[in-house]
């Protein structure tokens, strides 16, 4: 925590000094970098390809993606964190900072950094096999509860990922201990539905982006989305709430940011464009076509967004054991 | 019929055309480097995929990755530097044909079947995608914990060196796999506190270490071998009409052989080769041939693992699940253009598809006479001084380690490797089976473990589910046959041609 | 490195013992009866197996007879010298940032080529026009983002 508290401390310090300079040439005079902690080609990928093609538009100067990936994201993650607070260098970042920590696995949270807007928010689903007995998600529910602890076996991600956390989550606000429902660690949403299909599992708790493939192929049925509301993409699909009366919401969501203590001019400029990126027809278009659930929040509204889901992943990893002590 | 004559139109617009023929020539340059794979030329088309219309798009991923499977035979014949994991299974045999003065033969065999394969292959995509797909469909983890078992016994089939030095290098890749987060625990291993390791060790920089750094320090302390025959590099495709005549029926045992592998999500061509070339060598009627410089296994791996290229997009257009890396990276260039994976795509936008296969045929044709250009180019490394040649080859390494996730964290790793293989090749371990190992790793233990979990810690399931005992069975019989060969031969004191028994 | 089966052999049993160790104190997951533990004790034990049966030269009546030919070639000045690779990347890990890639390369090249016994008269121009190609395809038609440096590309 020393050092990463002293690179912050010296950030600020070369922020403020770097502020008249800033003041008379204006920001961006030069390409912008826009680090994604995750790989080419998936969706958070995505979505800072969108946001950085349509900042080029709005701001006039090139931003370049780049995907530092490694350890699970904590690398690209830190190297947003770390980087020079000169504007030059901006990132996405995703749910897993507010989860990490929690199981020691980086000192960086989302303090570390100077939140921009956040741009989308996946609720997870329950998905089941179009064969599944079970056609709501109260049947589902009280399947549960009459089942032995560890008989029924769910999946969509790692141990401990975000949707994990959403099956914990659901079974405690059930009044059921988080590790109720077996989980299967799978290696991401993609087999983990694939498995679903094979008869493998009793449901997932994937998003429902994630499972749309095999929805439209009508291997599965999604029974509810754990969001305060129905998406637009899925209006079919009824709420939690509407479902079985449970309020429980959680997400997968994405932030664009800098490191902490970038300099207001920037900021300045880059959250107006942000929100008026997400209103654009190219960006709702975007959503629209992968199925992404649309959430926006000012640079502000993110900063408490964020502290509410790092609290609330916080307390549902301890519930589920994963959190280190 | 109009949807086909609108899939024709789609493909025949320039910017169609211009997008295949570019992304070939660079898939064509990338996979034929030491040092860079046909994943990383695929990750590094998404950012110009972006801009691209959707056709096109798609058509740069398509014949990209199709060139660079195929153009990573080169490095790997002509230096035994293999370009992807998938060549690293016959790297060792198309060599020594090089050094028997047949490269001209082993690249042409390269061409041509991975061309056929990856004929064959989308021709599966076109009539059998539903009945395929049904077949994916009906994995569960266990049949892949036995399919990727499967998979690792090909490492002792394939080397040459000791079996159980095979067994013991593949084992060293499993446990390179245990490191570190991406296991079903979710629970940091090996890691040293390394923030770097958390993600685990990718199978490219271990690939390139292994075989591209390894070889460059041989290099270093090893006299420049005698020069080739000064000759005339012969005619490429002369021999190829023979050979397919001849190896008929393994050729096509690995075209099936891909298109199966190809469709199961997660196993991919790397390990279609690996069955392939196995599968070629115990079947041989001259298995004794093999590595030595002998064309039958380069025929059926070539074929097999371009045909898994083909097959593997099965899944990930009907799913969106992914094959393996290349298609992964695909399936989010699909999303991103609006061709969401699903039946739909079948079904509402068939012109779409069709426009896919054409690509696919099309992309399969045009590698010959491309392919035919790059090898001719390629060749005349065998002229230039090693010293000349080497050098780059490590700045390549450094650079294409670095490239796909701009984390000079795989630069260390790629140099850790070169000296891991450097000692294991000096002694007997053959540095395939460990990349076989690293490849395979997450795939086993992924399934085994979910499998256990899912059972309740109970076996039985491995053998229940009907698809799964016919794979244990397989499994068992192919552990248990060299075992039982060798017995009788001990007991009937036989000679084995080889001479096993003689010692 | 041309060590005798019992050395290897040694080295990998002492590599899956401790493998299977530090597999073996791994704390289980909660909510899981099988944890990260089961896989490395698995494969540790293998090892220890394989190395056990390489050590003491029983696996050999499986072997293939090789044929004698590769074998080690004359060494030449010495085994260090196949450590410049490794050393090299290293370097480059350590100064690309700060001199920058073109610089970098070029000293990677230059010493590799020299390393292999050429002249500076092919040295030279190899280090120059190496990275200028290498960095031209990456960082202008890939973008990768390699560093500048101190000496920025004329493009």
């Amino acid at each position: 925590m020393n050092t990463l508290s002293r690179r912050t401390l010296l950030g600020s310090g070369a922020a403020l000094l770097a502020a008249p300079a800033l003041a008379q040439a204006k920001w961006p005079a030069r390409p912008v970098q826009m680090l994604c902690p995750w790989a080419a080609g998936g969706g958070t990928d995505a979505v800072v390809r969108i946001v950085a093609a349509l900042l080029e538009k709005e701001l006039g100067q090139p931003f370049n993606v780049v995907n530092r990936t490694g350890g699970s994201g904590v690398v690209g993650h830190a190297a947003i964190a770390q980087s020079a607070p000169d504007g030059y260098t901006l990132g996405i970042i995703t749910s897993e900072i507010g989860m990490l920590h929690w199981q020691g696995l980086t000192e960086v949270t989302y303090r570390n950094y100077t939140p921009l807007g956040l741009m989308n928010n996946d609720p997870p689903g329950i998905q089941v096999n179009v064969s599944s007995p079970y056609k709501t998600a109260k049947d589902l529910a009280e399947a549960i509860k009459a089942s032995a602890p560890g008989k029924m076996k769910a999946s969509g991600t790692g141990q401990g990922g975000i949707w994990h956390l959403a099956l914990a989550g659901w079974l405690n606000a059930m009044g059921l201990k988080a590790d109720h429902v077996r989980w299967v660690p799978s290696n991401g949403a993609a087999p983990a539905m694939q498995d679903l299909a094979a008869n493998g599992l009793d449901f997932t708790t994937c998003s429902v982006p994630e499972a749309r493939a095999m929805l439209d192929a009508g291997r599965c049925r999604s029974l509810a989305v754990m969001a305060p509301e129905r998406l637009s993409v899925f209006p079919n699909i009824p709420t939690l709430k509407e479902a079985m009366g449970i309020d429980f919401t959680t997400g997968a969501w994405r932030v664009i940011c800098g490191p902490a203590g970038l300099p207001a001019e920037v900021k300045a400029v880059v959250e107006p464009a942000l929100a008026r990126i997400y209103k654009s027809k190219d960006y709702q278009d975007f959503l629209a076509a992968r199925g992404f659930g649309g959430m926006y929040a000012d640079a502000a509204g993110t900063e408490k967004y964020m502290a509410e889901a790092d609290r609330a992943f916080g307390e549902a990893m301890k519930a589920a054991g994963l959190a280190k002590a | 019929m109009i949807d086909m004559l609108e899939a024709v139109r789609l493909v025949a617009a320039p910017d169609v055309l211009i997008a295949i023929l570019a992304s070939a020539i660079y898939g064509l340059v990338v996979g034929s480097l030491p040092g860079l794979s046909a994943t990383m030329a695929t990750a590094l088309l998404v950012p110009v995929t972006f801009w691209l219309s959707p056709i096109a798009a798609v058509a740069t991923i398509i014949t990209a990755s199709a060139m660079a499977i195929f153009s990573g035979d080169i490095p790997g014949c002509l230096l035994r530097i293999p370009g992807t994991p998938a060549s690293a299974a016959y790297t060792d045999e198309a060599y020594a044909m090089t050094r028997k003065g047949q490269a001209e033969m082993a690249l042409g065999a390269g061409l041509w079947f991975s061309a056929i394969g990856g004929i064959v292959g989308t021709l599966s995509l076109v009539l059998m995608a539903p009945l395929l797909a049904e077949m994916a469909l009906s994995f569960s983890t266990f049949e892949y914990f036995w399919l990727a078992f499967l998979g690792l016994m090909c490492a002792t089939l394939v080397a040459r060196s000791s079996p159980i030095k095979a067994i013991a290098s593949m084992l060293l890749g499993l446990l390179i796999s245990c490191i570190g987060m991406e296991n079903p625990a979710g629970t940091p291993r090996f890691t040293f506190g390394l923030t770097d390791l958390l993600g685990g060790i990718e199978p490219i920089p271990a690939l390139v270490g292994v075989f591209a750094v390894s070889e460059v320090m041989r290099a270093m302390i090893t006299p420049e071998p005698p020069p080739l025959p000064r000759r005339k590099f012969g005619s490429i495709l002369a021999n190829q009409w023979k050979l397919t005549k001849k190896y008929q029926w393994p050729m096509w045992r690995g075209n099936f052989i891909g298109i199966i592998i190809g469709v199961l999500p997660g196993a991919g061509a790397d390990m279609a080769a690996w069955v392939s070339y196995a599968m070629s060598k115990k079947f041989s009627k001259e298995p004794e041939k093999f590595g030595t410089g002998h064309p039958e296994g380069l025929v059926e791996a070539g074929a097999s693992n371009n045909a898994s290229l083909a097959s593997g997009w099965v899944p990930s257009l009907l799913f969106g699940i992914p094959g393996d890396t290349i298609t992964a990276i695909a399936i989010g260039v699909l999303y991103m253009k609006g061709l969401n994976p699903g039946p739909t795509l079948f079904t509402e936008r068939a012109s779409s598809m069709y426009a896919l296969y054409l690509i696919f045929i099309i992309a399969n044709i045009i590698m010959i006479p491309l392919g035919i250009v790059m090898i001719r180019i390629a060749a005349t490394v065998l002229r230039a001084p090693r010293a000349s040649v080497m050098p780059v080859i490590l700045l390549l390494c450094a650079v294409g380690a670095f490239a796909t996730g701009s984390n000079l964290f795989s630069v260390l790793m790629v140099a850790a490797f070169g000296c891991i293989g450097f000692v294991m090749e000096r002694n007997g371990y053959p540095v395939a089976a460990l990349v076989l190992g690293i490849v395979m790793g997450t795939m086993v233990e992924q399934n085994f473990i979910t499998s256990l979990i899912k059972s309740d810690g109970d076996i039985l399931p491995f053998f229940e589910r009907p698809v799964s005992g016919v794979l244990a069975a397989m499994t068992f019989g192919a552990l248990l046959w060299p075992v039982g060969i060798w017995i009788w031969n001990r007991t009937q004191g036989r000679r084995l041609p080889a001479g096993t028994a003689a010692r | 490195m041309q060590l005798s089966d019992r050395v290897t052999g040694a080295v990998l049993m002492a590599l899956g013992a401790a493998a299977a160790l530090a597999g073996s104190r791994l704390p289980a997951v909660p909510g899981q009866d099988v944890g990260p533990a089961a896989f490395p004790l698995l494969i540790g034990s293998g090892l220890i197996i394989c190395g056990a049966l390489i050590a003491f030269g029983i696996g050999r009546s499986f072997e293939v007879p090789e044929e004698p030919a590769a074998g080690p070639g004359p060494w030449r000045l010495g085994g260090l010298r196949a450590l410049v690779p490794p050393v090299l990347l290293l370097f480059y890990v350590l100064a690309s940032e700060r001199l920058g890639f073109l610089i970098t390369g070029a000293i990677m090249v230059f010493i590799a080529t020299l390393a292999l016994g050429a002249r500076p008269r092919l040295a030279v121009p190899l280090a120059v026009v190496a990275p200028l190609l290498v960095h031209l395809a990456f960082y202008k038609l890939l973008r990768v983002p390699l560093p500048a440096g101190l000496l920025s590309a004329p493009w």
